[in-house]
């Protein structure tokens, strides 16, 4: 390689390590890792604690014992110890007409909590047990309780919907007169924000899940969409339009009052918050494709904030999700001409493709080991440990824009 | 009789250079872009939306568009020629009236991710209003919507600004 090669292949590599951008220096650096060792990202293999279902007294016990253990190994959270084996842990009960009773101790017999669930079903009951059991030993939420929302036209107009982690108990959520799209369930999903069409034009609204309560949070002109809750649930940021430019926007939910964070000249979308609730990731097309953005978010009145593109690698990347961990960003960008979800770790790290041929806007689980995204109007849930997916709903109208509830 | 200028060697003068570009470059994120290498739209002066009260969605009912549908390519968001021509024609049989409101509405093609969809959509409804406001339309008479792939307009492309003529 001649001296002016070298040169100029050194002036490209400065320029874009002053940007404090990823791309090429991510690049090299992964280049330079395939020698060998583990990535920075990579954790170390965790042991599995042991978990043992004990007897349940009762009625519907032995059904409750059965029922759990299987939710347990579903989970793969735990190891799932027999009866004669020891364990780091042992759950027990009891169950009569499908209420549950349920006391979890560690291996020194020290009882960590004891709960009874008294919902109308035995099901539900062991689903709620066993997302306090898997909270209580792992400190990371369970699934068997959360919930995913999507869009779907299966009644003729976009309309929200629900359902559990497996695809089941699907509920009609909206029934706007135009449809209602883009939902967003907060962190506690007592709530969806959601874009409305009831009007005609396309304004947020909350509906409260729990006492069915509905209230407009945006009527501006123009177009607002794209809302997602801040970590703790106060605030919203969304894409609004009436100041004459799209731009994202974080409204106080407690105050009614909204600020720009954004500086877009282009077409920004699909805000996603960081767990710590100080950043924002967007995508936003300038006019050469959607790339992806960070934006602090002021913490005070004034105060300035840093807004900068996060470099992917890829040209098109839309519907950027941030995982619980607040380690990896998933986003849906274009390979071989067909729609792909793909990871990166943040904020530097290599690219992991998670599903090309028409996989589409992902949505983490809450435990960070699952990702939900539609393929061709199906629901998929991918687990992202063993790459091993499945369609959890099919058949129901054109599903899209998927969130699983953080 | 004349001496020649000192001459800097061949090598040296290519380093000098490439070190001067280099610095030049590595400065750009902190230096403001020339003027005549600004893009001249995002120095306009942007206009906001006025109150919507009255305007009619064309989801209500069936509104008369005010000219042919402005069709765009490429996902792009920047007016065309074809575009200019269109709103340029439209401005001057509105100028006349100044009572006269439109709505501008944004759809895309349903291939695209629905949220970025909604947003190129009023991006290209906005560009469209900022051209006709920039032509002599008052602000608060010319309102936006962006449909994205929600909504499919009557014709034979769906990647299209629609300017609804409002009663």
């Amino acid at each position: 390689m001649n001296a002016r090669a070298l040169l100029f292949i050194l002036t490209l590599v400065v320029c874009h390590g002053t940007q404090a951008e990823a791309g090429v220096m991510d690049r090299l650096r992964g280049l330079l890792s395939f020698g060998g060792g583990k990535s920075k990202t990579e954790e170390p293999k965790k042991i599995m604690p042991r978990i043992r279902v004990g007897s349940f007294s009762g009625g519907t016990g032995a059904s409750a014992q059965q029922a759990l253990r299987q939710e347990l190994l579903d989970s793969r959270e735990f190891f799932v110890a027999g009866a004669d084996e020891k364990a780091d842990y042992l759950v027990e009960g009891t169950s009569s007409g499908g209420r549950v009773t349920g006391k979890l101790r560690d291996g020194k017999g020290k009882d960590l909590f004891q709960r009874s669930y008294a919902a109308p079903g035995l099901d539900e009951n062991l689903k709620a047990l066993t997302d306090d059991v898997i909270y209580t030993i792992t400190g990371r939420p369970g699934l068997a309780t959360s919930r995913i929302v999507f869009v779907s036209n299966v009644s003729g107009k976009r309309q929200i919907y629900i359902c559990d982690a497996e695809g089941g108990e699907v509920h009609q959520v909206t029934h706007d007169k135009h449809g209602a799209v883009a939902p967003s369930l907060s962190p506690d999903s007592s709530m969806i924000a959601f874009t409305s069409y009831r009007s005609g034009f396309p304004i947020i609204r909350l509906l409260d899940l729990n006492v069915g309560w509905e209230r407009g949070v945006t009527d501006t002109p123009g177009s607002s969409f794209g809302s997602a809750f801040s970590p703790d649930g106060t605030h919203l940021a969304a894409v609004m339009s009436f100041i004459g430019n799209p731009e994202i926007f974080v409204s106080d939910l407690n105050t009614n009052t909204a600020a720009c964070v954004s500086d877009s000249v282009g077409a920004p979308s699909s805000p996603s918050w960081h767990p710590d609730g100080r950043q924002i990731v967007f995508s936003s097309d300038d006019g050469d494709g959607p790339k992806l953005y960070i934006v602090e978010v002021p913490q005070k009145e004034g105060e300035s904030s840093r807004l900068y593109r996060w470099r992917t690698g890829y040209h098109f990347c839309t519907d950027p999700e941030w995982s619980p961990d607040g380690r990896h960003i998933a986003f849906t960008t274009r390979t071989s001409g067909e729609w792909t979800v793909a990871i990166k770790s943040y904020p530097n790290g290599g690219v992991q493709v998670v599903q090309a041929g028409g996989a589409e806007h992902p949505s983490w689980s809450p435990n960070g080991h699952f990702i939900t995204y539609v393929q061709h109007g199906e629901l998929f849930v991918h687990d992202l440990r063993s790459g091993n997916r499945r369609s959890i709903l099919r058949g129901y109208g054109h599903i899209s824009e998927p969130r699983w509830m953080r | 009789m004349n001496a020649a200028p000192p001459m800097m060697n061949r090598p040296a003068a290519i380093l000098s250079s490439t070190l001067l570009s280099c610095l030049l470059l590595t400065s750009c994120s902190s230096m403001k872009m020339p003027a005549f290498l600004r893009n001249p739209s995002s120095e306009a002066v942007v206009y906001a939306l006025g109150p919507r009260d009255g305007f009619t969605s064309p989801l209500n009912g069936s509104l008369k568009p005010a000219c042919p549908a402005l069709v765009f390519e490429n996902a792009d968001f920047q007016l065309t020629s074809a575009h200019q021509q269109a709103v340029n024609s439209l401005a001057q049989e509105m100028i006349q009236n100044k009572k006269a409101r439109l709505l501008v509405a944004g759809y895309t093609a349903p291939n695209l991710p629905p949220d970025h969809a909604r947003s190129l959509s009023e991006r290209r409804a906005l560009a469209v209003r900022q051209r006709l406001i920039e032509l002599g339309l008052e602000a608060a008479n010319v309102q936006t919507v962006g449909f994205g792939n929600d909504f499919s307009p009557t014709g034979p492309s769906s990647d299209v600004v629609v300017i609804y003529r409002q009663n």
